[in-house]
C-alpha cells in the first residue's frame, strides 16, 4: 500500500469538515476524491501533503508515518488549481526549482527539466515567462515541477477547473497519459463526475467530511450501496418501495427481489436505483417474457434532444406507499417524477414523445441499495429521563430499522479536574454533569432491546464532560436523529446546540410511551412546515403511526392567508397519503399568545405518542427564537417532543 | 450637432480642472525655478556651492538614503509578519505600524524629544553617559524612520496580500523551507512593490520638515537637513539662496517621481 490513511480528521473551529476518513491507496493508483463544494475533499489532499495539520488520524507514505512531518519532508508533488506557477522564473526554472533545492547539478537539471517538458508536451518553451503562455500550459508546467523531483504521490487539487472545457479534456488525456507512462501514485480532487469518471481507478465520494462510498467507477455507477452516492453519481432516480413476501412492492406492482441484494427484513422499507438508461419508454407496454418489468402509464412533462440523446422527465401517478428520493419529488401532488434516457436512433428521434403524451414506462433493470432506515443517536444517562430516553428511543430506533448507537459518557480524570467549570455551564442541560456511565451499564440497557440485541445497535462510551461529549458524539456521527431525556428546562443546552450547529432533529424525552401509534406534526406554512411534514411523515411510515397534521396560527384575515393555509394542508395530506401513512388534518386560528397553550391542549386531548415540531413562521422576527418557541412546548408537556430543525 | 456638443461637454471638465489646478499647482512649481534662475546660472551654481548649503543637501541625500535601507528592510520585514502570520494582537499591530502616517509631524518630534532628550523618559539615562541622540544627525535619522515607517508597509503589503499562499505552499510541498520560499518564490514578487516603497520613503525623507524641525535643533553644519535651511534662509532674506537649494530638491523629487510612475506602468503591464 503506497499511502494509508487512518481515521483522519480535520476540524475548522468548532465545526469538523473532515470526519475520520480512512483510505488505502494502492501504488500507481489514479484515486480519485470526488464530492460537492465544501465537502472537505482538498482539505485531506492538503492533510496528505502536509499544509493542513490533522485533529486525529495519521497520514502514511510508503510505510513512514508522515502525519506530524512538514510538508516538505513528505516528497509530495502537489499542482493546485490556480497553477501557482512562479512568474519571475522561466518555465525551466520552474521545473528544476525542486532539484535546484535539492543541490542537483545544473547539467542534470537542465536534463531533467528538459525530458518533462517534451512529457507534458511544452517542449522547446523552456525559456519562456509563464504570462506568456496560457492557462492550460501554465498547469502543465505546474504539472511537470511537481514531477521533477520524483514525487512519493501526485496530489492535484481541481487541477482543471480553471480551464476551458476543450482545454479541460485534452489536459485530462494528458494527464491519464503521464501517470500511466510513469505509473506514479495520484490522488486527484474534483467536484466534476465526468472527470473522476474518465480519470480514475477507484473513486471515493465525500459528503459534508464524511468518506460515503469507495469503488471503481463501474460498481459505483452500477452498484452504489448508499443513495448519497446513487444519486450523486450519475443521474439516478431512487424510490423507496417496501418488501412483502420475498417481493419489491411499488405502489401496485410487485418486482422480484434479486437474490443479490442485501438482505431487508419483511415489510421493511427498500430502496430501488434504476439508471435513466434503464428505463423503458414507448407508446406501447413491454411485450411479455422480454425480461422488462412494467411500472405502468406515465405521462411526458419535460423533453430535451440533444441530438445524440433524449432525456425524458415522466410523471408517474397514483403511486401509494412509495417514498420518491431522486429526483427530488414535487411537495404536496400525488405523483413522482422519473428520469428516462433514450439513445437516438433516426426512428426514434423523429417519433420522440413531446409533453403531455402518455406513454409506457417499464424497467430493464434496477439495483437494491443497501438497507437505510433513520441512523438514530441514543444518549443514556442512569437517570429516570436518561432512561425513558433508552426506552422510548429503542422503541423508535428499532422501528426505523437503521443503525442505532447507545451513547454513555464516563466522566474522566480530567473533566472530574475541571468539574466546578462543567457544572457552572452544564446549567440547564437534561443530563446532570455528576452521571457516570460505564460500558457494563450501557450492556445492560442493551439487554433489555425490545427483540433482544440487534447487529444495527452499537455501545459507544465517551469520556469527558457529559453535555460536550454528547455534542460532540452527535457532530461526528452523521446522526439523522439524536434521543435525549431532559429534565424541567426545557430544550436545554445541548439540544439547542445539536440543532443549531448540526442541524439534527432532536427527540426529547421525558416520560415514555408504551407504543408509537399516534403522531402530532404541528406545521407552519412556507418551506419550514414542509420540513416537519416530511421528517414526521417519514418517522409515521416507519413506526406505521397514525398522524394527525396540526395548523396553529393567528386568525388569518385575509382570504388569500385563509387559502394559503388551506393550500398547505391538502399538500401536507397528499405528501402522507402518498407515503402511504394514514393521516388527517385540523386547522385552529389562535391569538399569538396562545400558540402553546394550543399545541399542548391539542397533545395532552388526542392521547398522542409523538409530537413533531419545527420551526414556527416568523410572527416576531427577532424577538422569539425558534429554538424558544420549542422549548415553550417542551416545557410544558411529558409527551415525547421530536424537534426538526431550519434546515433538515 | 449631436457629436458636437459631446466632444464639448468632454473637453470642458478637463479644461475647467487644468484652470483650477493652475494657480493651486502648476505656478508655485513654476514660480521656485523663475526665482532660482533671476540671477542667471552662474550665481546659481555659486549658491550651492556655498559650504551651508552643500552639506545641507548631502546630509539630507545622505539621511534619505539611511532612512530607505532601514525602512526598507524593517518594512519588507514588517509587511511579512503582518501578511503572513495568524497571532493574537495582528490587528492592533497593524494600526499601529500605519499610526505615523496619521500623526501630525511635529508632533512626532516632540514625543521623540519627550524619550531621547535630555530630560526625556530614556534620554535622562543617557545623557550622562554621553549619549545624546536628540539634536544629532541620530536624532535625524530616527524622526525619519518614524515619518516613513508606513510607506514601505504600504508598498509591499498589498502585493503580499494578493500573492496567493498556494505559491507558499507550492514551494514547501517542493522541499523549500521558509527561507527558501521567502527568498526565491516571494522576494522576487515583491521587486515591484519593494522599489515603489523605496523610492516614497526616501522622497518623503527629503522632504520631512517638521519633525526634523524639532528633533535636530537646526545646527548649520551639523543637523540641518535641506528642507530645514531653506527654511533658514529665507527667513534671513536670502530668497534666492532659498530658492536655489529648493529648485534642487524639486529636480530631485521630479526624477523619483518619474521613476515612481514607471515602475508602476511596468507592474501594470506584467499583469500584477
Amino acid at each position: 500500500m503506497s499511502i494509508i490513511l487512518k481515521d483522519l480528521t480535520a476540524r475548522y473551529g468548532d465545526t469538523i469538515v473532515v470526519n475520520q476518513v480512512s483510505l488505502d491507496i494502492a501504488d500507481g493508483e489514479l484515486f480519485v476524491l470526488l464530492g460537492g463544494s465544501g465537502s472537505g475533499k482538498s482539505t485531506i489532499l492538503r492533510m496528505i501533503a502536509g499544509l493542513t495539520p490533522p485533529a486525529g488520524g495519521s497520514v502514511e507514505i510508503n510505510g513512514r508515518d508522515v502525519t506530524h512531518l512538514p510538508p516538505q519532508a513528505r516528497g509530495t508533488g502537489v499542482v493546485f488549481q490556480n497553477y501557482s506557477v512562479f512568474r519571475h522564473m522561466t518555465v525551466a526554472d520552474n521545473v528544476e526549482f525542486g532539484l535546484r533545492i535539492r543541490r542537483v547539478p545544473p547539467a542534470e537539471r537542465h536534463q531533467r527539466s528538459t525530458e518533462l517538458l517534451d512529457l507534458v508536451g511544452l517542449g522547446g518553451l523552456g525559456a519562456r515567462f509563464p504570462d506568456q503562455l496560457s492557462g492550460g500550459q501554465q498547469q502543465r508546467v505546474a504539472l511537470a515541477r511537481a514531477l521533477a523531483y520524483e514525487p512519493t504521490v501526485l496530489l492535484l487539487d481541481e487541477p482543471f477547473s480553471a480551464l476551458d472545457v476543450k482545454i479541460r479534456a485534452q489536459l485530462r488525456q494528458s494527464l491519464k497519459d503521464i501517470q500511466r507512462q510513469l505509473k506514479v501514485t495520484a490522488i486527484l480532487v474534483t467536484h466534476d463526475q465526468e472527470e473522476a469518471f474518465e480519470l480514475a481507478d477507484r473513486i471515493a465520494v465525500i459528503e459534508r467530511g464524511y468518506l460515503m462510498e469507495v469503488n471503481t467507477p463501474e460498481l459505483l455507477y452500477h452498484e452504489p450501496r448508499t443513495e448519497f452516492a446513487a444519486t450523486f453519481v450519475g443521474g439516478g432516480n431512487v424510490v423507496v418501495g417496501r418488501v412483502a413476501q420475498g417481493q419489491i412492492k411499488l405502489g401496485d406492482v410487485r418486482l422480484p427481489l434479486p437474490p443479490d441484494a442485501p438482505p431487508h427484513d419483511e415489510d421493511a422499507p427498500i430502496r430501488l436505483l434504476f439508471r435513466p438508461e434503464t428505463v423503458y419508454v414507448s407508446a406501447t407496454p413491454p411485450a411479455e417474457g422480454s425480461g422488462i418489468h412494467t411500472l405502468g402509464e406515465a405521462r411526458v412533462c419535460e423533453e430535451m434532444f440533444s441530438g445524440s440523446q433524449q432525456r425524458l422527465r415522466l410523471e408517474m401517478r397514483g403511486f401509494q406507499d412509495v417514498r420518491p428520493l431522486s429526483p427530488p419529488p414535487p411537495y404536496g401532488r400525488r405523483i413522482f417524477h422519473i428520469d428516462a434516457l433514450q439513445v437516438s436512433d433516426r426512428a426514434v428521434a423523429l417519433n420522440r414523445p413531446q409533453p403531455g403524451d402518455r406513454v409506457w414506462v417499464g424497467l430493464r433493470g434496477y439495483h437494491v441499495l443497501n438497507p437505510g432506515g433513520l441512523k438514530v443517536l441514543i444518549a443514556y444517562a442512569d437517570t429516570p429521563s436518561g432512561q425513558a430516553a433508552a426506552t422510548f428511543g429503542a422503541l423508535l430506533a428499532s422501528a426505523a430499522g437503521g443503525l442505532t448507537a447507545l451513547l454513555g459518557v464516563t466522566e474522566g480524570a480530567q473533566s472530574a479536574a475541571r468539574s466546578p467549570l462543567a457544572e457552572l455551564f452544564s446549567r440547564g442541560a437534561e443530563t446532570p454533569a455528576s452521571q457516570s456511565v460505564t460500558r457494563e451499564t450501557l450492556e445492560a440497557v442493551a439487554r433489555r432491546w425490545p427483540g433482544g440485541p440487534s447487529p444495527r445497535l452499537t455501545l459507544k462510551v465517551r469520556e469527558g464532560a457529559v453535555a460536550a461529549e454528547v455534542l460532540a458524539e452527535a457532530q461526528e456521527g452523521d446522526y439523522e436523529l439524536v434521543v435525549l431525556g431532559r429534565g424541567q428546562n426545557g430544550l436545554g443546552r445541548v439540544a439547542r446546540q445539536i440543532l443549531e450547529r448540526t442541524e439534527t432533529p432532536v427527540l426529547l424525552v421525558r416520560e415514555p410511551r408504551p407504543q408509537i401509534a399516534r403522531m402530532l406534526i404541528c406545521t407552519a406554512v412556507g418551506e419550514p412546515g414542509k420540513t416537519d411534514v416530511r421528517f414526521g411523515g417519514r418517522v409515521a411510515r416507519r413506526t406505521r403511526a397514525t398522524v394527525t397534521v396540526y395548523h396553529v396560527a393567528p386568525p388569518a384575515s385575509a382570504p388569500w392567508q385563509r387559502a394559503r393555509i388551506t393550500q398547505h394542508m391538502a399538500e401536507a395530506q397528499a405528501v402522507l397519503d402518498a407515503l402511504g401513512v394514514p393521516a388527517a388534518t385540523k386547522s385552529e386560528p389562535h391569538e399569538p399568545g396562545n400558540l402553546v397553550a394550543a399545541i399542548i391542549a391539542e397533545a395532552e386531548a388526542g392521547d398522542y405518542d409523538l409530537l413533531v415540531i419545527g420551526a414556527p413562521a416568523q410572527q416576531h422576527p427577532g424577538r422569539l427564537r425558534w429554538t424558544d418557541f420549542a422549548s415553550e412546548i417542551v416545557r410544558h408537556t411529558d409527551v415525547p417532543v421530536l424537534v426538526a430543525p431550519m434546515m433538515a | 450637432m449631436k457629436t458636437r456638443s459631446r466632444s464639448q461637454a468632454t473637453i470642458l471638465p478637463p479644461l475647467l480642472l487644468v484652470l483650477a489646478l493652475t494657480p493651486l499647482l502648476l505656478m508655485p512649481l513654476g514660480a521656485i525655478f523663475v526665482f532660482a534662475g533671476r540671477g542667471g546660472l552662474r550665481s546659481l551654481l555659486y549658491t550651492l556651492s556655498q559650504p551651508d548649503a552643500q552639506f545641507a543637501l548631502r546630509f539630507s541625500l545622505l539621511v534619505a538614503f539611511g532612512t530607505a535601507l532601514v525602512n526598507g528592510v524593517l518594512g519588507t520585514f514588517a509587511a511579512y509578519v503582518i501578511s503572513k502570520y495568524r497571532f493574537r494582537g495582528r490587528n492592533t499591530l497593524n494600526v499601529v505600524v500605519n499610526l505615523p502616517v496619521a500623526i501630525p509631524t511635529v508632533v512626532v518630534g516632540t514625543s521623540l524629544l519627550l524619550l531621547w532628550g535630555p530630560i526625556g523618559l530614556l534620554g535622562q539615562f543617557l545623557t550622562p553617559l554621553g549619549i545624546q541622540p536628540m539634536f544629532a544627525p541620530a536624532g535625524v535619522l530616527l524622526a525619519h524612520i518614524f515619518v516613513t515607517f508606513p510607506y514601505m508597509l504600504g508598498a509591499v503589503k498589498p502585493v503580499l496580500d494578493e500573492l496567493e499562499t498556494t505559491y507558499e505552499e507550492a514551494a514547501y510541498t517542493i522541499g523549500a523551507n521558509r527561507w527558501q520560499t521567502f527568498r526565491y518564490v516571494i522576494l522576487p514578487a515583491l521587486r515591484g512593490g519593494m522599489f515603489s516603497g523605496l523610492l516614497l520613503t526616501f522622497a518623503h525623507s527629503l522632504g520631512e520638515f517638521g519633525a526634523t524641525v524639532m528633533v535636530s535643533g537646526n545646527l548649520r553644519l551639523r543637523t540641518q537637513t535641506a528642507p530645514l535651511y531653506i527654511f533658514a534662509q529665507f527667513e534671513a532674506g536670502n530668497i534666492e539662496t532659498a530658492n536655489a537649494v529648493a529648485a534642487v530638491l524639486a529636480l530631485v523629487s521630479f526624477v523619483i517621481f518619474m521613476l515612481l510612475q514607471q515602475v508602476t506602468q511596468q507592474r501594470d503591464r506584467g499583469g500584477r
